[in-house]
C-alpha cells in the first residue's frame, strides 16, 4: 500500500493509494460543493447538476458518455450530499486511462439547453420517488428543522418548484462559482499506474481555469425543536432525533463513532435492547455524521404510530443515562471490534476505500492508512467517548415525527 | 488469479464448500438451511421470517445478550435473511475470528433456545416489517409481483399475512422448526482467509454429528398471474412486471444474462437510454434476473408520476420486446465486458464470494470458477442469445401497479 499525491499549477489536487495485490482499480473526482453552497432559488442545483455531468460534452453526447463507461465494464455512478459532489467509476486496471479520459471530460459539461429541460422531468420523478419513501422525507426535514438559518439546512434535491423554476443559465453560473480545480480533488485507488494516472489527468484537466472558491462554515448546535407532519397516507410512524456531534476536522470523531455504535448500532446497542428486542420499534440506530465545522448524531426509530410518543421517551431516556451513567468496558470493546470490522471489510474493495480515503483528504488534508486508522480507534478511551457525552449534550435534540402521529 | 475451491459432503446431508483466497484478512460465511418461506405451513406463512429472529434470541447455553456480546467480541458483522427457499445466517469477520464464529453459528442452528418469552416480540416485529411495507411501495410492488408470477408457494412474501402472524404459536413454531431446521441441504459456504484443513475439522467438529430430518416437499399451485392494480395515494405510479426465463442450471442460462445486461446493464442499456434518457419518464427503470432452482422470471420496474404512467408501461414493454429484433455487435461487446467486469469486481469480496459459492451448490452443485464464467460469456454469440429470446419471448406478463389509477394493458397482454 503506497500513498501518492500531487498538486497541478490550477490547484487541482490529485492523491492515490496503490495497491498492487488489489484486481481492480476505482478513481473519482471530489469535487466540494453540494446543497450548502446554494442560494435559495437555485435550490437543488447541485444534484441537477450531477445528473448534467453525464449529459456530455464539447466532445461526447449523452449516450456517449453512458456507452463508454459501459465499454469498459465500468462500475460507475455520483452522489450529491449537503456538501460533496462525487462522480466515480471503478474498472479493471487496464482502463485507468479511458475511464480518467471520461471522468475529466464530463466535468467540462456542455449543459445543452435540450437535455436540461429533459433531466428536469427526472429529476421531478426522483422527488416524487422519495416523497414515497417517508425514511428519506423524514431525514430531509429534520436537517431543515435541526438547522434552521444555517446553510446545511438547504435540502439536497431541492423541491418541485425550484427545479421547475431553475434555468440553464443559473446552472451554468452555480458550476462557475464551484467548479474550480482547486476545488477538486481526483483520487485514485487499488491496483492504478501513479505516473499513468497524473499524466492523464493532467491532460484532461490542466487547462481549467482556477478562481477563488469560497464556503461559509459557522459551528450549529441546533435549538432543540419537536414537532410532527402529520400524514395520514404512511402507515408507520418515522421519527428522526438530531443532536450536535464533533465536526469532520475534530480528533475526537472517532469517539464520536464509538459512542454512536454503542449507544446505537442496530444490533446489540443500548438502543436495540431498549426497543427493537421487544418490539417497540422494528428499526433504532444511530450514526455519527461529521461535517464541515460541525456534526451531528442522528438516531432513526420506526414505530406503530400508537407507540411513537413512547418510543420517543425511552429514547430520551436511554440518552440521558448514557451522559448520566456511562458504559462498561465490554461495549467499548464491542463497539471498537465491529467499527474494525465493517472497515476492514470495506477496505478490502477499492470502491470501499475510495470514499475513505477521498473524504480524509478533503475534511483534514490527511492520508490514513487502514491499519493505522483502526489503531486510532483502539486508541480511543473510555474518557474520551465519556467527554463527547458530556461536551455536545446528547439530549439536546431535534426531533421530527413523520407520519399519522400528530404530536410526539 | 489461481482459484482454489474445496467441497466436502458430510452424510448427514450437509455441504461444506470453500475458496481460500490471497490478500484478504477477512473471511466471510453463509450458511443456507432448507426452511425458507416455501415450507411455511399454509395458515401460518411468516413462519420462515419469525423463526430466524426467535432464533437470535439465545442459543445453546447465552441468551440474547451474550449471544450478541459474543458475536459483537468477535467484530463478526451478522445478517440474518429469509428467501423462497433458505433461511440465511450471512457472517463477517477477521479470518483469525472464524473458528469461534462457526461455534456460535452451530448453536444458533442446532440448539437456539426459543423460549416463550421471546416469542412474542419476534412475531410483532415481523408484523411491522409486514406494516413498514406500505411505506415503501417499490418494495411492496415487487414481492406483491412474486406472488403473483410464481406458483404458489415459491413467491411467497417471506413477512407472511397479519392474520397468519397472529394465528402463529409458539409451540407450532417450535414444531415447525423441529422440522425444517436440519443439515439436509444445508450449505455452508465459506470464503476469504481460511485453511482449509483446518475448516474441514471444525465444520466436523461444530456440524457433523447434528442428525438429519427429511425437509417435506410442497405441491405447487399454478402461479396467480394476471394485471393487478393496488390503488394508493401515492406520489409515483409504481409498474412491475415479470415473464418467464430460463433458470440457472439452463444451458440458455448465459444468453438470459447477456440479455437482461443488454437491456438493463449500465446506463447505455436499452431501458435506461429509451424510457429515462430520450424521454424522460423516469427516474429508476431497470430489469434483473431472478432464479429459483427450476423456475426463474425477468422482473422489471420502473416508477414515474402517475400521467405519464401508460407511456411509461407501454415504452418498457417495447424494449422488452424489440430486443428479441437484433443486438448489434457493439451492444453484445459491452455486455459481455460488463458482465465479466462485475465477476471480478464480486471476486474482490468476500462477502460477495461466500453468497455465490453458496448459490451455485444450491443451483448446480458444483461451484464455478471465474475462469469457466468469463469463457462461457466470451464465447456466446449474439445468435445464441437472439436464439434464446425466441424461445423466451417477452410475454405472458405478470404484472402489478401501485399508484392512484391502474395501466391500461389491454394493447400489449395479448
Amino acid at each position: 500500500m503506497e500513498f501518492k499525491q500531487t498538486q497541478l499549477d490550477n490547484g487541482l489536487t490529485i492523491i492515490a493509494e496503490v495497491n498492487e495485490s488489489a484486481q481492480s482499480m476505482a478513481a473519482g473526482f471530489f469535487v466540494r460543493t453540494g446543497s450548502r453552497d446554494e442560494t435559495a432559488h437555485v435550490g437543488g442545483v447541485s444534484h441537477f447538476l450531477e445528473h448534467m455531468m453525464f449529459k456530455g460534452t464539447d466532445r461526447r453526447n449523452a449516450f456517449d458518455v453512458n456507452r463508454e463507461f459501459d465499454e469498459l465494464g465500468a462500475h460507475y455512478n455520483a452522489f450529491t450530499s449537503e456538501e460533496n459532489t462525487v462522480y466515480y467509476g471503478a474498472v479493471l486496471p487496464d482502463f485507468q486511462t479511458r475511464m480518467l479520459d471520461l471522468l475529466g471530460d464530463m466535468l467540462r459539461p456542455a449543459l445543452r439547453r435540450e437535455d436540461f429541460d429533459l433531466e428536469k422531468n427526472v429529476i421531478l420523478d426522483e422527488i416524487a420517488r422519495y416523497r414515497d419513501t417517508p425514511s428519506y422525507r423524514v431525514y430531509e426535514k429534520l436537517m431543515t428543522q435541526h438547522f434552521q438559518d444555517h446553510p446545511l439546512a438547504n435540502s439536497v434535491l431541492g423541491t418541485p418548484e425550484s427545479i421547475r423554476g431553475l434555468n440553464r443559465d443559473e446552472m451554468q453560473a452555480y458550476f462557475d462559482r464551484r467548479y474550480s480545480p482547486g476545488n477538486v480533488t481526483v483520487v485514485g485507488v487499488g491496483k492504478l499506474h501513479w505516473d499513468a494516472f497524473v499524466k492523464k489527468t493532467e491532460g484532461m484537466c490542466s487547462h481549467w481555469k482556477p478562481f477563488e472558491v469560497s464556503r461559509e462554515i459557522n459551528p450549529w448546535s441546533g435549538l432543540g425543536t419537536r414537532r410532527t407532519i402529520v400524514d395520514d397516507k404512511v402507515a408507520r410512524e418515522h421519527v428522526g432525533i438530531m443532536s450536535p456531534a464533533p465536526c469532520g476536522q475534530d480528533d475526537a470523531r472517532f469517539a464520536a463513532q464509538v459512542l454512536a455504535t454503542i449507544f446505537g448500532d442496530a444490533t446489540g446497542s443500548r438502543l436495540f435492547y431498549a426497543l427493537v428486542e421487544p418490539a417497540i420499534a422494528d428499526e433504532a440506530h444511530t450514526s455519527y455524521n461529521p461535517l464541515d465545522g460541525t456534526g451531528t448524531f442522528l438516531t432513526f426509530v420506526s414505530t406503530d404510530p400508537d407507540r411513537a410518543a413512547r418510543a420517543v421517551e425511552i429514547a430520551h431516556a436511554e440518552l440521558r443515562k448514557f451522559m448520566e451513567e456511562g458504559f462498561v468496558h465490554t461495549e467499548l470493546q464491542a463497539a471498537k471490534n465491529k467499527i474494525a470490522s465493517a472497515a476492514t471489510l470495506q477496505g478490502e474493495l477499492p470502491m470501499g476505500r475510495l470514499v475513505a480515503v477521498g473524504f480524509d483528504w478533503i475534511y483534514r488534508r490527511e492520508y490514513i492508512p487502514l491499519a493505522r486508522q483502526i489503531d486510532m480507534l483502539f486508541a480511543v478511551s473510555a474518557d474520551e467517548v465519556v467527554n463527547i457525552a458530556q461536551q455536545y449534550d446528547l439530549t439536546a435534540t431535534t426531533v421530527l415525527g413523520l407520519g399519522p402521529v400528530k404530536q410526539l | 488469479m489461481p482459484e482454489e475451491f474445496h467441497i466436502t459432503e458430510f452424510p448427514n446431508g450437509l455441504t461444506l464448500v470453500a475458496q481460500q483466497m490471497d490478500s484478504v484478512t477477512s473471511t466471510a460465511v453463509t450458511l443456507r438451511l432448507s426452511a425458507g418461506a416455501r415450507f411455511d405451513p399454509t395458515g401460518a406463512e411468516g413462519s420462515a421470517a419469525v423463526l430466524t429472529d426467535w432464533c437470535m434470541r439465545g442459543a445453546g447455553h447465552r441468551n440474547t445478550h451474550q449471544l450478541n456480546d459474543a458475536l459483537d467480541a468477535l467484530g463478526c458483522q451478522h445478517y440474518e435473511s429469509v428467501q423462497s427457499a433458505h433461511i440465511t445466517f450471512a457472517t463477517a469477520q477477521l479470518g483469525r475470528n472464524l473458528p469461534a464464529v462457526l461455534e456460535i453459528l452451530a448453536t444458533i442452528v442446532r440448539q437456539p433456545t426459543l423460549g416463550d418469552d421471546t416469542f412474542a416480540p419476534c412475531r410483532e416485529l415481523v408484523r411491522q416489517d409486514l406494516d413498514a411495507l406500505e411505506d415503501e411501495p417499490a418494495s411492496k410492488a415487487d414481492l406483491l409481483l412474486r406472488e403473483n408470477f410464481y406458483p404458489d408457494p415459491l413467491g411467497r412474501c417471506v413477512y407472511g399475512r397479519g392474520e397468519s402472524l397472529a394465528a402463529l404459536t409458539a409451540e407450532a413454531l417450535r414444531a415447525h422448526a423441529q422440522r425444517l431446521m436440519s443439515p439436509q441441504g444445508t450449505i455452508l459456504a465459506v470464503a476469504g482467509d481460511l485453511d482449509w484443513g483446518q475448516l474441514t475439522d471444525l465444520a466436523a467438529d461444530h456440524f457433523g454429528d447434528w442428525s438429519t430430518t427429511q425437509i417435506p416437499e410442497s405441491t405447487l399451485r399454478e402461479p396467480t398471474g394476471g394485471v393487478t392494480h393496488v390503488p394508493k395515494k401515492s406520489a409515483q405510479t409504481h409498474i412491475a412486471l415479470a415473464h418467464p426465463t430460463v433458470p440457472i442450471a439452463h444451458r440458455q442460462y448465459y444468453a438470459a444474462r447477456i440479455a437482461a445486461t443488454v437491456l438493463s446493464g449500465g446506463m447505455s442499456s436499452r431501458l435506461f437510454t429509451e424510457v429515462r434518457e430520450k424521454r424522460g419518464l423516469v427516474y429508476h427503470v431497470s430489469s434483473r434476473y431472478d432464479s429459483l432452482r427450476n423456475l426463474a422470471g425477468m422482473f422489471t420496474y420502473a416508477g414515474t408520476m402517475p400521467p405519464k404512467a401508460q407511456e411509461t408501461f407501454e415504452v418498457t414493454v417495447g424494449e422488452l420486446r424489440r430486443i428479441a429484433e437484433g443486438i448489434s455487435a457493439e451492444e453484445m461487446a459491452r455486455a459481455q465486458t460488463q458482465l465479466k467486469s462485475t465477476l471480478v469486481m464480486q471476486g474482490e469480496s468476500t462477502t460477495a464470494r461466500s453468497g455465490a459459492l453458496a448459490s451455485d451448490w444450491y443451483h448446480l452443485r458444483r461451484l464455478r470458477s471465474l475462469g469457466e464464467l468469463s469463457r462461457a460469456i466470451d464465447t456466446i454469440t449474439v445468435e445464441e442469445v437472439l436464439g434464446h429470446l425466441h424461445d423466451c419471448p417477452a410475454e405472458k406478463f405478470t404484472v402489478l401497479v401501485i399508484g392512484p389509477d391502474p395501466v391500461d394493458t389491454a394493447g400489449v397482454m395479448t
